[in-house]
């Protein structure tokens, strides 16, 4: 008789079981059932997903969007960073997921190609909030792949030049240095400071790196045809400056220090170049730095160009609910939400009339990043981009660390990325 | 004692001393920065003893983290755990102590499942799940990982030296198969059944990635996937993340104390012999 | 009456893990077979009509990858190096705190324990410290000594080296318990009995102890084996491969070249090389196990 106690175990086990998929499933079930009746005049709801830290605060505004759309019911999903883009490949696996969502913009091409975003081409000119115009045009072009447009700039991130103001004055710098010699002299001025002192950081991991100082010396990275030319003259020479900087000792190689150890105290390495995330990490974890360093747009060769990021919101192509959806991110790319999403998250707006809002407009700091914003493109949109850029790194650290010919090493980089583009 | 065996007790302490000192070195930093505040995380070298005792991280982390619905879902899954310890400790005895067809086969292809890297099969698992209409239930999120070879075969080696007189002089008294396995076969087992209980417990706790792939709504999310959605996609944070894993640990800490009596109580083979 | 006989009773304990373990990792693992000789991506899953068969030419193309057969390189030395280590580490130190006879030892257990708990963004903060070049801890100590500076993570050889002491670290407190356990098992008759014959301590663990644990140090050593042979977080914490690609790892090089730019193809053909090669390794080892018994 013990035997059927086992069996009796093993159905409950199979009933709870199949009790957790059932009322699961139900509750899957809702969602839909609600969504469809959508047309009858009853609620639509849509799901929003949204990444990291930044997307617990969409609720506030998603709130605020359905007070003028009492319709339609927001439920934001969180995503974190780390895993999102498996979230979104299982989403596109099963040809269901959110109606809208965050793309990264080096993920538009990926998902733009494979087709599981919508192509919101002919929205365009049915939404005043969707013209080209009012956004960066470097963000603009984020959300464009081929010839058709697949996402609405959300919000907008760029790279340029953090510094220890009082460290380069000391150096004969009283301004950030603004062209490229000027920041090779200044790096070399600060590194002769004494030993374990450096002028500027080059982060051997960063993907766009060279390539963003490849465009400031004039370099198109694809030529026209879509062929690289990671082996002309302009790309080999921003090499050269670059690496520059590891040979005479004013850029540290194997330091071990995190960004903000190095940039504070007493300045081991006072000048860096990334994105506006570091102005949140270097005020919480330097906040006795306030008032000895600075931000200022990249120095220029034959111009300052910096590389664009941040995020588009997108349809995702299997939605059952495009207008909605569409309403929702009208409703995000409004200059007033922009300007309360900058509020709430400082993240920068990519609407330019937004940058209205106080905080960005009396921030000296807030003012460089715009006046570089104007002069940002992204990295180029197409599919193979980060296979590339990739590559990239490990022919760069030939270069740096084991001293090879920097000419052979960018051929073989060029020919390996002719191959990767002609996949 | 003898002075020799004395003297060698106190080099075996005094090894494992130093030993053990280079081992929780890191936990204890991980412990004692989650009292740290952001500015000292910057300072090199890093400080183990903080030097302003701050509880900030932890009002943070209680504020921000929707910690009742995540911790009665790391719970469930927990639960589901242990049931499925039980059907891999059941496995490890069949293929321990029965000679029946099939057998090193079935084993080998047991063994084949931890072969193979996890996000190479990612996506077919959901790709099933979905197929059998499993996703965005909990079922769908316990399923997948509630039997694992590592166990199988933890119990197989095991259980392999339970002596065979002892299960046939059972099997003689008259008791079923099933019964044996429950009343001699698990509790000479204890010691390792406590060695993967605290596994299973310290699996299901953090699990992450099912319960983050399967749910399509935040209601089914984890403590772990709750941590980690505090992160930014650049800043560190690093006050904040080492209260939640120094929260995190604290469960698994006291797992761990009271399973690993189990593991030294001699309450094994030799007792029931 | 009996629910089952002894013919059949196996079957029933090991089908309900089997099932599962069929639905849920051998199936998706023979998915996985299929789509490495395919060219999926994104967009193939997206819409199967993407998806082309392409026969074994993902495998020709990573097998012709010099970074690839790198990362084998540096895979096998992760394993020769590692693997034993592992063993003997966690079986002394396992035998050490079972020969300590004061409550202190109970201690040790859980220290010992420690890093498998710890936070993985702990871990790599500490160490990171712990191999800083100029002011890391383990320099500071080197000069103090008078000795010279070790580049632990930045030349290609050391840096393979300072990743093991690393997993090392982090691998023992699970092995040292699975050894613990299997001592307790040993019926101390036999330990009474070797007393009588006047046998010390050293002949007690070399003649008693270690032969009767065979069956631990099997599992430990084939679960061990399988384990370093997809090494991958250490390294991608720590170096992301570098420098120069020393530390590149199979398991982390597919990920780096495959799952980043999602080509499952490409990343299910070198999991597969990977996988042939654990199994040949494992088949072997249970092989030399059965000769020994």
């Amino acid at each position: 008789m013990r035997k059927n106690a086992f069996f009796a175990g093993l159905l409950a086990l199979i009933l709870v079981l199949a009790g957790c998929g059932g009322s699961g499933g139900n509750d899957g079930n809702d969602g839909k059932s609600s969504g469809n009746g959508g047309s009858s005049g009853e609620k639509v709801k849509i799901s929003v997903w949204a990444m990291g830290d930044e997307a617990k605060s969409l609720p506030t505004i998603a709130e605020e969007f359905m007070k003028e759309h009492p319709n339609i019911v927001v439920d934001v999903q969180a995503l974190p960073w780390s895993n999102a883009h498996d979230k979104l490949l299982t989403a596109v696996a099963s040809k269901g997921g959110p109606d809208v969502v965050q793309m990264g913009t080096t993920w538009m091409a990926e998902f733009a190609n494979a087709g599981a975003l919508k192509d919101l081409t002919p929205y365009i000119d049915q939404y005043p909030e969707f013209a080209p115009d009012q956004f960066y045009e470097g963000a603009v072009g984020t959300t464009k792949f081929g010839d058709k447009i697949y996402g609405i700039p959300w919000y907008t991130e760029t790279r340029f030049l953090y510094y220890r103001s009082d460290l380069l004055a000391e150096a004969g710098y009283p301004e950030a240095p603004k062209t490229w010699d000027e920041l090779r002299d200044a790096a070399k001025k600060l590194a002769d400071r004494g030993k374990d002192k450096y002028g500027l950081s080059i982060d051997m991991n960063e993907q766009s790196l060279t390539f963003m100082f490849a465009r400031q010396n004039g370099s198109a990275l694809l030529g026209e045809d879509g062929k690289p030319l990671f082996n002309q003259p302009e790309f080999k020479e921003a090499v050269e400056y670059l690496k520059g900087f590891f040979d005479d000792g004013s850029a540290p190689l194997d330091l071990g220090l995190d960004t903000v150890q190095a940039f504070a105290g007493e300045g081991i390495v006072p000048m860096f170049i990334s994105g506006p995330w570091m102005i949140n990490a270097i005020q919480s974890q330097a906040p006795d730095l306030e008032g000895k360093w600075a931000v200022a747009p990249l120095p220029a060769k034959e111009n300052n160009l910096s590389v664009l990021g941040g995020s588009n919101l997108a349809v995702f192509e299997y939605t059952k609910h495009p207008e909605e959806a569409l309403a929702f991110i009208q409703y995000m790319s409004k200059k007033e939400t922009q300007m309360k999403w900058n509020e709430l998250t400082k993240s920068l707006p990519a609407n330019i009339a937004a940058w209205d809002a106080p905080l960005l407009k009396e921030d000296p700091k807030y003012q460089a990043i715009q006046e570089q914003l104007r002069h940002s493109e992204h990295m180029p949109m197409i599919v193979q981009w980060e296979k590339i850029a990739q590559t990239y790194l490990d022919s760069f650290e030939r270069i740096v660390r084991a001293n090879a010919d920097i000419q052979a090493e960018l051929d073989a980089f060029n020919a390996k990325a002719e191959q990767i583009l002609s996949e | 004692m003898t002075i020799k065996q004395k003297s060698m007790q106190w080099l075996a302490g005094i090894l494992l001393t130093v030993g053990g000192f280079l081992m929780v070195l890191p936990f204890l930093w991980m412990i004692l920065s989650a009292f740290k505040p952001e500015p000292e995380f910057a300072r090199f070298p890093p400080t183990l003893w903080p030097e302003t005792f701050t509880l900030e991280h932890y009002f943070e982390l209680f504020e921000r983290m929707n910690f009742g619905v995540y911790l009665r879902n790391t719970l469930i899954i927990v639960f589901f755990s242990f049931l499925g310890m039980l059907l891999n400790a059941m496995a490890g005895y069949g293929f321990a102590k029965y000679k029946f067809k099939g057998r090193e086969p079935l084993f080998y292809l047991v063994l084949a499942t931890l072969m193979i890297p996890g996000q190479v099969t990612m996506i077919p698992v959901y790709l099933i799940l979905n197929k059998m209409g499993l996703t965005n239930t909990m079922t769908g999120i316990v399923l997948p990982s509630l039997v694992g070879a590592f166990a199988i075969f933890l119990f197989r080696q095991f259980m392999s030296t339970i002596p065979d007189e002892l299960l046939e002089a059972t099997r003689l008294d008259g008791a079923g198969e099933f019964r044996i396995f429950l009343q001699i076969v698990l509790p000479i087992s204890v010691s390792v059944l406590a060695v993967q209980g605290i596994l299973t417990f310290i699996a299901g706790w953090n699990s992450f990635l099912w319960p983050l792939i399967i749910a399509n709504d935040a209601k089914y999310y984890t403590l772990s996937v709750g941590l980690q959605l505090l992160k930014g996609q650049y800043s560190s944070n690093y006050g904040l993340q080492m209260a939640g894993s120094a929260v995190m640990v604290v469960p698994i800490i006291i797992v761990f104390l009271l399973f690993q009596r189990y593991i030294m109580d001699n309450y094994t083979i030799s007792g029931i012999k | 009456m009996k629910m089952f006989t002894t013919r059949s009773a196996p079957y029933f304990f090991i089908a309900p893990a089997l099932i599962l373990l069929f639905l849920f990792s051998l199936l998706p693992i023979l998915i996985a077979l299929l789509i490495s000789f395919t060219d999926m991506d994104l967009a193939g899953l997206a819409d199967y009509a993407n998806i082309h068969f392409v026969g074994l030419a993902n495998y020709t193309k990573i097998l012709r990858d010099g970074s690839f057969l790198k990362a084998i390189g540096n895979t096998l030395f992760y394993v020769v190096f590692g693997v034993p280590f592992v063993i003997l580490f966690s079986l002394a130190i396992a035998l050490l705190i079972n020969f300590g006879k004061s409550r202190v030892f109970d201690i040790f257990r859980a220290a010992f324990y420690m890093p498998s708990v710890t936070n993985v963004v702990a871990v790599a903060v500490v160490w990171s410290y712990l191999y800083n070049p100029s002011l890391g801890l383990f320099n500071t100590v080197l000069n103090f000594f008078g000795l010279p500076d070790v580049r632990w993570l930045q030349d290609p050889v050391t840096a393979k080296i300072s990743l093991i002491i690393l997993a090392l670290w982090r691998a023992i407190g699970l092995n040292m318990l699975i050894f613990l356990a299997a001592i307790k098992g040993i019926p101390k008759s036999y330990y009474e009995a070797a007393q009588l014959d006047g046998a010390g301590t050293w002949k007690q663990i070399r003649h008693i102890t270690v032969p009767l644990l065979r069956f631990a140090i099997f599992f430990v050593s084939v679960t061990t084996l399988i384990g370093w042979l997809q090494f991958f977080e250490e390294p991608f914490v720590m170096t992301d491969g570098g420098p120069l690609e020393g530390t590149m790892s199979v398991a982390l090089f597919v990920y780096k070249n495959g799952f980043q730019f999602s080509e499952f193809g490409y990343a299910a053909a070198g999991s597969f090389i990977l996988f042939f090669a654990i199994i040949t390794l494992t088949l072997l080892q249970f092989r030399l196990q059965r000769k020994e018994d």
